[in-house]
């Protein structure tokens, strides 16, 4: 609050010479001008394209839809439920169950236990994988044939139903996510952590809090920036999820996720608009949440 | 990768433009020989694959004997075919090579439509009677009757097994005819042990090929094109009975029939593990690959009939060939080639560079076949009705998008059918017209 106001009163005073304002021109108008034409653009074109019937060959061929390829999707898509849970069964998976985790885990090395460094690194190793990587792994380990199924004896004949099983499916599938994002989320609070002043927990030790009133208390409120920071990846990791499901499914819809019918949908040889209207509902699921959120929390900085 | 796109992309342009230049001369010599109709010009070629692939020496073996009768040089170009696929209608619009392999049926029909293929009617009439009237009719775009693909090669979906696995079991798939016969097989083998009906639908698209025969067994070739084309209803009680039987193979199929894709089933069959499963016969390869006696063991014969009124009048067997782009830069000479490779000349260049594929041609000599491929042969000649697979017979925005996970929710929850068909049905009057 204190620093708002500092700022303002630093920003309205200072004026900038005509080499700063060049050198702050071409560094923020630069990337502007990228963003613009390689997000933005792209982004308005899909939502307009969303609106269309189009085989995405000739342009002439554009026809007016209204709303009916979200019509088709609401009213005439089963599978867009599936999809639709899937990213919630996901987003609440991260929200509730890994993220936290992440955060235990960070609280716990930060008081370095024994061996902290020894775990840490166990526990940051999967980081370092791209999903697709991740995916291309457990793939190998739990298909039919796959090194799991193997040590269990099972050959391909009668090897465990793990992918195509909806009633494990999703939960091996969030465990597998949740194995890189856990590493993760621990990395950004152990990070946190580190610039901690300790004097506030030895503080708090002598007023006689208890560890976890300390950490619900003191910690946690005190965090706040990397909690926001946590929460908004949280989101969109949760809400862009692909190229996991996409290494292991393919194209194919056994286990879909909103991207992966809009993938389907707009590439290959089943080019339609419908996968642009797919893009749009996962972009403005990604972007209100996080939009709300931002608008609060710059709301409470100002005040 | 990309890179590598690019280059070739961006040679292929700088070759286009002194192609052009070439064009222009060759444009004044075709007026002076105007009588005679010779094609002249280089022509540039899309290989769909690598480079060091047999196919690719074949294609080139085949484009070398065109280039020693008529002069004119060919350029080939090879692209992983993934690629090709999916950026087909890009690559079309851009600067494409004259000529490429292809697939007939919605494929070809809604490229051309698009006014992205050339005609190649005329080619196609020249080779007269070496063409069936069904391999002519499979080339033929419905909306205007004409050919924008020469057919060259195919390959039959049917039921394969392993000779030896089928005789320890005492059994003999050659000698089923009916549907019973089929189950009473599939039970047998079950009681042994093994998979009865080997499956794997993880993909999204191996199990259309059991409902492809399914329904063209039960109602018959012209109902299953009617549906595809939206003439008839997924809500139809034949569509009900299509799915009925494929619920009565459930129980002898694998347990993870949504958890492999056709090599899953390619491997149940190499290792022994299945009797009979329906399949597309290009895997046989694979079999070669891993041993001349696992080839040798290998069998097909045609899915047995279920409705005798159709009896075994048709088949899926995919039919590939190729095709000219109409923005290319020499498509006469596009389509000359074209020609070329689908005569005699251009087949017999392609079986001397060791093509084992099964020629559509009857001038093709089938002779020197071995036992599977003839075999092969005999499955074809059952039929009088050539499909070519639920994803190259309908609209591309209904076949992976919408038939695909409707079949693989029916394999997860057979109950679900009528919800399933109706919202098929749905999805296919939602479609916009094309």
């Amino acid at each position: 609050m204190k620093t708002a106001a500092v700022n303002k009163n630093v920003r309205s005073r200072r004026s900038l010479s005509r080499n700063d304002r060049f050198t702050l021109s071409a560094f923020v108008g630069i990337p502007t001008l990228l963003q613009v034409v390689f997000l933005w653009g792209p982004t308005l074109i899909t939502i307009a394209l969303s609106f269309t019937y189009w085989n995405g060959i000739n342009v002439g061929d554009i026809k007016w839809a209204g709303l009916a390829n979200y019509k088709n999707i609401f009213f005439g898509s089963p599978v867009f439920y599936d999809a639709l849970k899937n990213n919630v069964v996901w987003l609440l998976w991260f929200t509730f169950i890994a993220t936290p985790l992440g955060i235990l885990l960070a609280y716990q090395f930060d008081r370095k236990i024994k061996g902290h460094q020894i775990y840490e690194t166990i526990f940051y190793m999967p980081v370092v994988l791209s999903l697709a990587i991740i995916g291309i792994i457990w793939n190998f380990m739990l298909q039919p044939g796959g090194f799991v199924q193997g040590v269990m004896g099972r050959d391909i004949g009668n090897a465990l139903s793990i992918w195509g099983n909806y009633s494990i499916n999703s939960y091996v599938i969030m465990a597998i996510a949740s194995w890189r994002h856990i590493g993760y989320i621990m990395l950004l609070y152990l990070a946190g952590l580190k610039a901690f002043d300790s004097s506030l927990r030895e503080a708090s030790a002598i007023d006689g809090a208890t560890e976890w009133q300390t950490f619900r208390k003191i910690i946690f409120p005190t965090m706040r920036p990397v909690n926001v920071i946590i929460l908004v990846i949280t989101i969109i990791d949760s809400l862009r999820a692909f190229d996991l499901v996409y290494i292991i499914y393919g194209t194919s819809t056994a286990w879909p996720l909103l991207n992966i019918l809009a993938f389907q949908n707009f590439a290959g040889q089943g080019i339609s608009m419908k996968g642009a209207a797919y893009s749009v509902i996962a972009l403005v699921l990604c972007v209100v949440p996080i939009l709300v959120y931002l608008r609060i929390v710059f709301k409470e900085d100002l005040e | 990768m990309s890179d590598v796109n690019n280059g070739i992309s961006r040679r292929s342009v700088l070759k286009g433009a002194a192609i052009g230049g070439a064009g222009l001369v060759a444009g004044g010599s075709l007026l002076a020989g105007c009588g005679k109709k010779q094609v002249t010009g280089d022509v540039h070629f899309t290989i769909r694959g690598n480079l060091s692939d047999a196919g690719a020496k074949i294609a080139i073996a085949a484009n070398d004997a065109y280039t020693k009768k008529t002069g004119n040089k060919v350029i080939s170009q090879a692209v992983n075919s993934d690629d090709f696929q999916n950026n087909f209608v890009q690559i079309l619009q851009g600067t494409p090579d004259d000529a490429f392999g292809w697939m007939a049926g919605w494929r070809t029909n809604a490229r051309a439509d698009a006014g992205l293929l050339a005609d190649v009617s005329d080619q196609v009439k020249a080779l007269g009677s070496s063409l069936s009237a069904a391999a002519i009719q499979g080339a033929t775009n419905p909306s205007d009757g004409k050919q924008y693909i020469i057919p060259t090669t195919y390959y039959p979906w049917g039921l394969h097994y392993r000779k030896s696995t089928m005789q320890e079991l005492g059994l003999n798939p050659e000698s089923i005819a009916t549907w019973d016969d089929l189950i009473k097989l599939c039970e047998a083998t079950q009681k042994k042990g093994l998979v009865g009906y080997a499956l794997g639908d993880k993909g999204g698209w191996e199990a259309m090929g059991t409902f492809d025969i399914l329904n063209m067994r039960l109602n018959g070739y012209q109902f299953h094109i009617d549906l595809l084309n939206g003439k008839e209803k997924w809500t139809d009680a034949k569509v009900v009975d299509v799915f009925t039987h494929m619920g009565e193979l459930i129980p002898f199929m694998n347990k993870n029939v949504l958890d492999i894709s056709w090599d899953g089933m390619r491997d149940l069959l190499l290792q022994k593990k299945c009797g009979a499963m329906m399949m597309g016969s290009w895997f046989a390869n694979d079999f070669l690959a891993k041993s001349q006696a696992d080839y040798d063991d290998l069998w097909i014969v045609p899915f047995p009939e279920i409705n005798p009124e159709h009896g075994i009048d048709s088949i899926d067997a995919p039919l590939d060939g190729i095709s000219v782009a109409a923005n290319g830069k020499n498509v006469e000479g596009g389509a000359d080639l074209a020609g070329f490779l689908g005569s005699k000349e251009g087949i017999d260049a392609a079986v001397a560079a060791g093509d084992t594929n099964i020629y559509i041609s009857s001038d093709f000599d089938t002779s020197s076949y071995d036992a599977f491929n003839k075999q092969k042969l005999a499955v074809l000649g059952a039929a009088k009705n050539i499909g070519f697979f639920l994803d190259r017979d309908t609209r591309g925005d209904f076949a992976g998008p919408v038939v695909g996970p409707a079949i693989q929710s029916f394999l997860k929850n057979p109950k679900d059918l009528t919800k399933i068909l109706d919202s098929t049905q749905a999805q296919w009057d939602a479609l916009p017209a094309l």
